[in-house]
């Protein structure tokens, strides 16, 4: 019964989407035609799912691979390389695929291809970068030619959420085969656009493909330059060199906004940013403590100030658009307040010293924060604005700035020896399984998982677990609530902001719908108005 | 001369190995792991282990180090952890772009650089020498981003002459070789004048003008030669700076050089990538060093060949 | 730097009539340039001495609102990302560039300086050891070396000093090296050790007093390039910590606010480009007076 049901839910949700999709259609006549030029801070490493999951690449491939499904613009699954599905046990999803559909190098596109696909990745040599990403993902097997099953080694709730990803796409498996390692440089997949040319570290071109399955993409190119100093993207845009502009300088936002000739495309993101408390250590062990911090920072402050309205206020642990999200209310429940924040503090024993930093028999209140500079936006900036608010409160914070791989390595080691760090999580797979599991699971303690605050609490661990291996999604969402409930008691977290994707473009760009999964950056319905 | 020519670049192999040997040591001393940066933020211990495993990571350094060396007699410079592409490529991409950013911004240097020194010598405490050494200074001390983003706003913005950013056309390579230039012009500057002042003031340069020899030739023929060997020693070395420190000016005008190349790897601590690329700079260093070398027993005859 | 015989013959009969120090005081007044130059490290000197007292406001206090204030006002000089007194900051900000300068080139001299003169004095093996480890240092990527002294040592203003000095040291090695393989060609140097002076006599009397001028040029325009390599390295997490006022961290996280705020990276800039303006005066008039052969001359 269940079979069925989901299989007339992905029917319907397509017809839907579908009906969505045409209502939305444009007021003005689309016209064809044209080169995009947009301008971003790095060059990809690779352009291969297999070797590269982070943004640069992501961006470019995105447009040129296919998965099974995909997520939309309002983070609802829909249907892409698949039709249907039907789940045919708690470890086994069989998918319809489309018919007719070709690669770029005019080879079909089958049941063959996906299990090609999924097996290079997982079980390839080494095995691809996104592998981790696949939880219990164990690979695909062929029914018939347009039918596909993938198989989890247990129960896995967010199976359909992981195979949306936006490093899922299917590949040929003729190309990979003829190319070998040069597939990495010059992918085939099934998207609206084809790979033409990458010149490293300067520019990556790609180009209408002209017998895609779905609606023809309407502009003829899209060149992908690399552009490092923020300052001179935004000179790009202004004298016209750039169409498009990813990671745009906030500063300079509020002026492109009343600007007719610009547009600048913003939505909440699926990335939190936010200061860690390493809850094993003193005196970060006593809750209040936690709780005093909590009340002493002024986010709305650092929001309208630092992020500028760059990014969005963080209302718990996960992002809105995220399955599973709830809104813990932080706001209300911890708001800015210095005056509780010392009475906090006070409870917990702690009275302010001579120097104005709160003392406890004898030792001061100084907590030791690790912090990168440029990895997430204003990672820098908010970890320096909270130190003060700090020391307001009569809480020192030593900040030690230092490289990202200086200090991925701490926060992904054990033991973990500051109080403090400042990191960011983005939930590749918009289920809340991603995040919670990883970043508040008993075990999850590094090297094993994320959890670099040490948090432990037994009944989280029985809900998460439970969640992920729950394929009812009402269900698993019920779980999640109680799990962020429990967190927004103990906070182990100060969550800082949401981030916010911003693209800002000449308004002569129209069709652009900017999407929350910063790699989602889709470009087939994109057209340039001459 | 032949001899000294075998002999040194036969001293410039111990050179090189010791150059791979302290980068790779350096990078094992240091924390972060290329791999599980690599990986990013996904990845199970389980995949970081079974990558380096691949890629021989886990190996002791020193048969690592036999290996590459082994490899590069072969002309194999191996493969870049982050993209498994070989090195080799890696660095043909950013070579040619280099060359003409330094070679460009060397020649500035150089010319603009004598001459400025040259008549801040000739003519001292005038204002042309205190602009001069203003000037110069103010190029020295204001970091390179600030001098490149000016130079962008005024004459890719406001005038729009010149382009943003980017590579390509002669046009491109303006800005970028003049905001390269800029601190080494004033250094040059500097060396020459100082160099220059100290030569016209030797009693034999005044032996010269008693005798009735023109300024011009006491200048060029007596005082420029013998003030070139400090001029010269500086010049070789702004070369070797220029090439692997142009890191910020090619961030600013997006220039796709090895300093931009270099740096990335030494963050995702891709080491192969790094001794490549050092390799290939520390030969480009001897050579560079060793044409300083002959030049200075061309200039001064005094000097013997030294190892 | 070429040294003729009869130069050297001059040279040679400086130190028998000692007016040495007192004409190069009076030497050094009669330059104006050199003056102002002593003048404005006094200031800088005293900027870092009595930061305490000179500067209005805590170089710490942030006031998110005021961000990004114009010069004038409450914010002589403006306020920065943070809402905090540049002011302030820039006079705080002149222990660090001080500590950086002068330290990195104490550093870079006495590694430079020792070194050198051994290469070029000695010849020989000791030539081609150190020419040859010059060589593999300047091979070497700086931002490794800096990322290997603050991983051995930690970060901060000390260590990353200390980095920058080894960063400067082949240069000077190398120019001193040169200065001296001529220097001890000359007829003089000859004579002297004919005549039975030590090697080390004739190093520490002649043939280093000839490298001094070129030696302190050199290095007061290092000191800028310190500076504004500190700027680097801070900027990347291998400097000073937060909230430590640095000139040039100051100009690196300003750069993003160069086409709304220019003021907040342009000033402290400014004052690198006084305070390298300042250095290299002083060095040029310490090098004019130093050189007995301009001794009564302009």
């Amino acid at each position: 019964m269940t079979r069925f049901r989901n299989a007339l839910l992905v029917l319907i949700a397509g017809a839907v989407a579908a009906g969505l999709l045409a209502s939305a259609g444009p007021a003005e006549a689309q016209k064809r035609g044209g080169t995009l030029t947009i301008v971003r801070p790095t060059d990809p490493v690779s352009l291969d799912p297999n070797l590269e999951t982070t943004a640069p690449g992501a961006w470019v491939y995105f447009n040129m691979l296919e998965g099974l499904l995909t997520l939309d613009a309002k983070m609802q699954i829909q249907p892409s390389l698949a039709t249907s599905y039907e789940v045919m046990s708690p470890t086994r999803v069989r998918f319809k695929l489309r018919p007719n559909v070709k690669f770029h190098d005019g080879t079909p596109m089958n049941a063959a291809a996906v299990k090609f696909t999924y097996d290079r990745a997982l079980k390839g040599t080494p095995p691809a970068r996104w592998a981790s990403l696949a939880g219990s993902l164990s690979g695909a097997e062929v029914v018939d030619d347009l039918t596909v099953d993938i198989v989890t080694r247990e129960p896995y709730g967010p199976v359909l959420r992981t195979l949306a990803m936006y490093c899922m796409g299917i590949v040929s498996p003729t190309a990979v085969g003829k190319l070998g390692a040069d597939f990495s440089r010059a992918p085939v997949g099934t998207g609206p656009f084809k790979f033409v040319e990458w010149k490293t570290n300067t520019h990556v071109i790609i180009e209408r493909f002209p017998d895609y399955w779905g609606d023809k993409a309407l502009l003829d190119r899209v060149i992908f330059k690399v552009v490092p100093e923020e300052g001179a993207r935004m000179i790009a845009l202004q004298t016209g060199d750039a169409d498009m502009v990813l990671f745009p300088s906030p500063a300079l936002l509020p002026a492109l906004r009343r600007d007719p000739k610009f547009t600048v495309h913003e939505t909440t993101g699926i990335r939190v940013v936010f200061a860690g408390l390493h809850a094993g250590m003193a005196p970060l062990d006593d809750v209040r403590v936690r709780q005093a911090l909590l009340h002493a920072v002024d986010r709305k402050a650092i929001l309208d100030n630092i992020m500028e309205g760059s990014a969005g206020p963080a209302m718990g642990v996960l992002a809105p658009g995220v399955f599973g999200y709830k809104d813990m209310q932080l706001d209300r429940a911890y708001p800015f307040d210095r005056a509780k924040a010392k009475a906090l503090l006070a409870q917990a024993g702690w009275t302010p010293g001579s120097d104005g930093i709160m003392q406890k028999g004898g030792q001061r209140l100084s907590l030791s924060w690790l912090a990168a500079r440029g990895r997430y936006p204003k990672d820098g900036e908010i970890t320096e604005a909270i130190q003060a608010m700090f020391k307001d409160v009569g809480v020192e914070a030593k900040v030690q700035v230092l490289e990202w791989a200086a200090v991925f390595q701490q926060v992904r080691g054990n033991p973990f020896n500051h109080h403090m760090f400042t990191l960011g999580w983005v939930t590749s797979n918009a289920d809340a399984d991603y995040s919670l599991y990883a970043l508040f699971h008993s075990k999850q303690v590094p090297p094993a998982g994320w959890n670099t605050s040490r948090y432990a609490n037994a009944r989280v661990d029985t809900l998460v677990e439970q969640a992920r291996r729950s394929l009812n999604q009402s269900e698993r969402e019920k779980l999640y609530f109680e799990v962020q409930d429990i967190l927004a008691k103990e906070m182990v977290w100060i969550p800082v902001y949401t981030t916010k994707e911003i693209v800002a473009t000449k308004t002569a760009v129209k069709g652009f719908t900017i999407h929350p999964v910063e790699y989602n950056l889709w470009l087939g319905k994109a057209w340039l108005d001459k | 001369m032949l001899t000294f020519l075998v002999r040194r670049l036969m001293l410039a192999v111990p050179v090189l190995l010791g150059v791979v040997f302290v980068v790779m040591l350096t990078v094992e001393l240091i924390p972060g792991d290329a791999v599980a940066l690599m990986l990013g933020e996904h990845a199970t211990p389980e995949a970081v282990a079974k990558l380096r495993d691949y890629l021989g990571l886990d190996k002791p350094m020193l048969v690592r180090y036999v290996e590459y060396v082994g490899r590069v007699a072969r002309g194999d410079l191996g493969r870049s952890i982050q993209q498994n592409r070989p090195v080799l490529d890696e660095l043909a991409d950013v070579w040619p772009a280099t060359l003409e950013l330094t070679v460009a911004a060397l020649l500035i240097a150089a010319v603009v650089g004598v001459l400025a020194g040259l008549v801040s010598a000739v003519w001292p405490t005038s204002l042309f020498d205190a602009v001069a050494r203003i000037g110069s200074l103010f190029g020295l001390s204001m970091p390179v981003f600030w001098t490149g983003l000016v130079l962008i706003v005024v004459f890719a913005f406001w005038l729009s002459w010149l382009p943003v950013g980017g590579a390509g056309t002669p046009a491109h390579l303006v800005l970028p070789a003049v905001t390269l230039a800029l601190p080494s012009v004033a250094m040059v500057a500097r060396m020459t004048r100082s160099s220059v002042l100290d030569v016209l003031r030797e009693d034999y340069v005044r032996t010269a003008r008693a005798k009735g020899v023109a300024e011009r030739l006491v200048v060029s023929k007596h005082a420029l030669r013998n003030a070139a060997i400090p001029i010269l020693t500086l010049l070789g070395l702004q070369a070797g700076q220029l090439m692997g420190g142009a890191v910020l000016t090619e961030t600013v005008f997006a220039w796709p050089g090895l300093g931009r190349l270099i740096v990335k790897a030494i963050f995702a601590r891709d080491y192969v990538l790094v001794q490549g690329a050092v390799l290939v700079f520390a030969v480009a260093f001897v050579l560079i060093n060793l044409a300083v070398d002959l030049a200075y027993g061309v200039l001064d005859p005094r000097v013997s060949r030294q190892g | 730097m070429a040294i003729s015989a009869a130069a050297a013959l001059h040279a040679a009969a400086a130190p028998l009539v000692d007016t040495g120090r007192l004409s190069a005081w009076g030497e050094f007044r009669r330059n104006r340039l050199a003056v102002a130059g002593l003048a404005i490290v006094a200031l800088l000197l005293i900027a870092a001495l009595g930061a305490p007292w000179l500067a209005p406001f805590d170089p710490a206090k942030q006031s998110l609102i005021e961000k990004r204030a114009k010069p004038g006002g409450k914010f002589l000089l403006g306020a920065d990302e943070f809402g905090r007194d540049i002011l302030s900051r820039v006079i705080y900000g002149s222990r660090v560039a001080l500590i950086v300068s002068v330290l990195s080139v104490a550093v870079a001299l006495s590694l430079g300086l020792t070194l050198g003169c051994l290469a070029g004095f000695l010849g020989g093996w000791t030539d081609v050891l150190v020419m040859r480890a010059t060589e593999v240092l300047l091979a070497f990527p700086y931002l490794l070396l800096a990322i290997a002294v603050v991983s051995a040592l930690g970060p901060g203003v000390f260590n990353t000093t200390l980095a920058v000095g080894i960063w400067g040291a082949p240069t000077v090695i190398r120019v001193v090296r040169g200065a001296v393989l001529v220097a001890r060609e000359t007829e003089y140097v000859s004579a002297a050790r004919a005549l039975g002076a030590t090697a080390l006599r004739v190093l520490t009397r002649h043939v280093l007093r000839n490298v001094l001028p070129t030696v302190i040029v050199y290095s007061t325009l290092f000191m800028a390039n310190a500076i504004l390599v500190e700027a680097a390295l801070s900027f990347l997490g291998l400097g000073v910590q937060p909230p430590t006022p640095s000139w040039g961290l100051m100009v690196s996280t300003g750069r993003d606010l160069l086409l709304v705020a220019p003021h907040v990276a342009t000033i402290p800039g400014l004052a690198i480009l006084v305070a390298v303006l300042g250095f290299n005066l002083l060095g040029d008039g310490l090098r004019d007076a130093l050189d007995p052969r301009l001794r009564g001359r302009i």
